[in-house]
């Protein structure tokens, strides 16, 4: 980043959009993608959209600065959303802010974790905000925009730039946007949020530092304990953060095997508890290094096994996404935790 | 043409500049602060032999975190702040 001159309102030549843009990444404001403008005006309609919500922010890890409500605007401007998608990310931001999430570690870590954005309740209508097919993909200007938004904060404000403070040996596609929402409609279970404490009627953002999407593939098992085998399986591996056992991670589950799963008695605890027990992965596929480097932190094989999650209830299950026989599951950065934070609405 | 600028944001307190003392790194007490990733005791080690040779090392002493993800607790900074002159963190990876 560029010496920017510690005024919140910045004189600037001129531009055309092409301008703009080249300015803008030569300043290092950017992830590499074109800009929207964050004129005075722009900025001042998104932050009309959230008078009442003054409870200041912490500092933004690493460069430890509090942010104004312009500053985060103007990168939520610059990101392209609306006006009313920025309570969206205020609550993201709220949430990886929390200390248990652990901010500083997951930006300046090796590890290609990205903040998660899981929305639940009614704005997920009121947005659309892509809960079905492709929730994780393209075309969903909330779920691109929120997500993204939320990173160019965290670069911007907070100074997580790549190759420097942050110090991802990879990175991953979910650093430009990784948002979603709750698909309660074809949810057999209660909606994520309701479970954790909120009101149906509440807006919630939940945030995880995690990897991209895992894919779980299993077109041929029709019975719940079928899937479940499947699940645990995939989810089994000695690769991911989570071989550590201290983290939590996010299982998401397509509409069509969650509708098999509850037509056969499994409900969220039971897929918990079951997951805890059989998503471990055995001695045998962990080198005898990686064993004695586990030992040394005290992290100990059961029976032969390693198990993944530090209890059943750092498994965190939803639905989202739309037909096929698909789930997914995100291993998290592991010294991390899921927040949940409910948006601030008018 | 005026924009708001996406990096404002004002200092956070206790962000105040402090006062260094001068270290004399060839005869104060020192720590070597490991990270607590693979490798980190190993590359401080090596640093402590290699210090041996200029210098006593009966007052160069080892603390690590107790994990590699998280953040030293300020108890144990503001221990190391009270015991030693000087610290050499290793960012092992």
């Amino acid at each position: 980043m560029t010496d920017t001159p510690e005024t919140e309102l910045l004189d600037i030549p001129e531009f055309d959009a092409e301008g703009w843009n080249e300015y803008a990444l030569e300043q290092g404001w950017g992830d590499g993608m074109p800009l929207a403008l964050p004129t005075e005006a722009a900025v001042a309609k998104f932050v009309a959209v959230c008078r009442g919500d003054n409870q200041p922010f912490a500092p933004v890890s690493p460069r430890q600065i509090v942010p104004t409500l312009q500053s985060l605007a103007a990168n939520a401007v610059m990101a392209g959303c609306k006006p009313e998608y920025f309570p969206v990310v205020l609550a993201g931001l709220r949430g990886v802010l929390n200390a248990d999430y652990n901010l500083h570690g997951t930006l300046a870590t090796t590890h290609p974790c990205a903040p998660m954005v899981l929305v639940s309740g009614p704005i997920r209508k009121t947005l659309d905000i892509n809960c079905g097919s492709n929730c994780f993909g393209q075309g969903w200007r909330a779920n691109a925009t929120i997500g993204r938004a939320l990173q160019l904060i965290l670069l911007n404000i907070g100074g997580a730039r790549p190759g420097v403070m942050d110090r991802a040996t990879h990175g991953s596609p979910a650093k430009f946007a990784y948002c979603f929402g709750e698909n309660e409609e074809e949810s057999p279970w209660t909606p994520y949020h309701v479970r954790h404490g909120f009101a149906a009627s509440d807006s919630v953002v939940t945030v995880m530092a995690g990897e991209p999407p895992h894919n779980i593939n299993d077109h041929g098992s029709t019975s719940g304990e079928g899937l479940m085998t499947t699940i645990a399986g995939s989810i089994a591996q000695p690769g991911a953060n989570n071989i550590y056992g201290k983290g939590p991670y996010v299982v998401v589950l397509g509409p069509e095997h969650a509708e098999t799963l509850h037509r056969d008695s499994w409900t969220i605890e039971r897929m918990q508890q079951h997951l805890f027990e059989r998503a471990r992965v055995p001695v045998s596929r962990v080198s005898k290094e990686n064993q004695a480097s586990y030992a040394g932190s005290g992290h100990v094989p059961e029976d032969g096994y390693y198990k993944i999650a530090p209890t059943p209830q750092d498994i965190h299950i939803v639905v989202a996404g739309g037909p096929g026989k698909h789930s997914a599951w995100i291993p998290s950065f592991g010294g991390t935790a899921v927040i949940s934070v409910r948006v601030a609405t008018a | 043409m005026h924009i708001v600028n996406p990096t404002y944001g004002v200092s956070a307190a206790g962000g105040e500049a402090v006062a260094v003392k001068p270290v004399d790194w060839r005869a104060d007490p020192i720590v070597l602060f490991s990270n607590s990733k693979p490798n980190a005791r190993e590359l401080l080690e090596g640093i402590r032999a290699r210090l041996g040779e200029i210098r006593r090392v009966d007052n160069i002493e080892f603390v690590h975190k107790n994990s590699a993800s998280q953040p030293a607790p300020a108890e144990l900074i503001e221990q190391v702040a009270g015991k030693y002159k000087g610290a050499l963190l290793a960012i092992a990876d």
